[in-house]
């Protein structure tokens, strides 16, 4: 089990030659390590980790850096040129995503607010006009559908029979249990967005 | 990125970007931001944060104070590319400062591009990011020297050649348990030794 000691040494304490034999807490430790480096090799570093993790993922990130294997994709260049354009200028920071040229949207903006203006007082209208029938409908349908029963990867649910007894020898894995249990999570989230649920 | 010298019509092309952008249509900036967006991400920013995230915050704000203080910058006839640089550098820096953060890996790597400083100079642009990412190899080569062997080995490997864990372990003839421990022992030992002959008191400033 990783003590505090242990993480205390990780930064600053002496580090043992290749041969030395590595105690269970170390193994953890390194195991853990190795799926960050797996992660960030594959452009999904976790965003919480500990503070010793982060110094050496750092570390890793500058060696690979400046091996040349730091590359930004087209697209998040773009995305962040575009976000840079619009903060500068004054408008809010886009994050990421596909976003449309400034230029081209300033040019486009005029003659669509009209024409938008227009759209949403007819729209608005005809809603109203249809709006009460339509909701004695919904209310119907989610009625006959209501008995069907969520399947259990959907619902909260402990985590135990996921993970399992903890052995004291993994006791300092903690890392990696909950990154097992939000990618199972993750599969039962993706799965209800991907069939069209919310 | 490319490696070839930008040629005088490219120069030609920026200093008329740079221009229009000084003369207000601020959107001429796109095609200079966009061309040096990856050296400064990969050469200036990454290597100095070692984190991809905090990078690509740096490289947006570099981007915008760029294109805010476009009217202030003086064409020299020679690249835009040492005027970015220069901002990102010192975000770098803000960061470590806002962060209360160990300025360890950036001070590691202060080997100011001669160019840069030298107004005379007509050094391309990318010209000197590959400077300055020989630069980085030549402090990480040298760091790496002093380790062991097998941990020089298990850092070429997993974070230089990007080989899988397996083949990594394969490659030393290990499991991949220990060559898990053996990467993690390497990347301690390369903290230790990388920058350490920079002075500590100028970490936490």
């Amino acid at each position: 089990m990783a003590t505090k000691r242990d993480d205390d040494d990780i930064l600053t304490g002496s580090v043992p030659s290749p041969e030395d034999e590595a105690t269970p807490a170390e193994r953890a430790h390194a195991k853990t390590f190795a799926d960050l480096v797996d992660k960030t090799l594959a452009g999904r570093t976790p965003p919480a980790m500990s503070a010793d993790d982060r110094a050496l993922l750092e570390v890793a990130t500058v060696i690979r850096a400046a091996a040349g294997n730091a590359e930004l994709a087209t697209a998040k260049r773009d995305a962040l040129v575009e976000s840079a354009l619009r903060q500068a200028i004054g408008g809010k920071a886009v994050k990421s995503g596909a976003v449309t040229p400034i230029a081209k949207a300033r040019a486009r903006r005029a003659p669509w607010i009209i024409a938008g203006a227009s759209m949403v007082v007819a729209a608005a209208a005809i809603l109203l006009w249809f709006a009460a029938p339509r909701r004695v409908h919904v209310v119907d349908h989610v009625i006959d559908h209501a008995p069907a029963a969520l399947q259990d990867n959907w619902k909260s649910r402990p985590a135990d029979p996921l993970i399992g007894p903890i052995s004291r020898d993994h006791a300092g894995d903690a890392s990696a249990r909950l990154d097992t249990i939000f990618a199972d999570r993750l599969d039962g989230y993706r799965e209800l967005r991907m069939r069209g649920g919310h | 990125m490319a490696s070839e010298p930008a040629t005088a019509v490219e120069l030609e092309e920026e200093q008329r970007l740079v221009e229009e952008a000084q003369a207000g249509n601020l959107d001429s900036m796109r095609p200079i931001l966009e061309r040096y967006a990856q050296p400064l991400y990969g050469t200036v920013i990454l290597p100095r944060l070692g984190d991809a995230a905090s990078a690509e915050e740096v490289l947006r704000d570099t981007l915008a104070t760029a294109v805010e203080k476009i009217g202030r910058f003086t064409w020299q006839g020679k690249s835009i590319y040492p005027w970015l640089r220069q901002i990102a550098i010192n975000k770098v820096f803000d960061v470590h400062r806002q962060a209360k953060r160990s300025r360890r890996l950036a001070d590691a790597l202060v080997h100011e591009v001669p160019a840069e400083t030298d107004p005379d100079s007509h050094a391309d642009a990318q010209l000197m990011a590959d400077q300055e990412r020989r630069a980085h190899r030549i402090k990480i080569d040298e760091t790496l020297d002093v380790l062991a062997e097998r941990y020089r080995l298990a850092i070429e490997l997993r974070l230089v050649q990007e080989l899988p864990r397996e083949d990594c372990a394969k490659r030393l003839n290990v499991t991949i348990g220990t060559f898990d421990v053996l990467l993690f022992r390497a990347v301690r030992a390369f903290r230790k030794h990388f920058g350490s002959d920079v002075p500590e008191e100028t970490h936490g400033d």
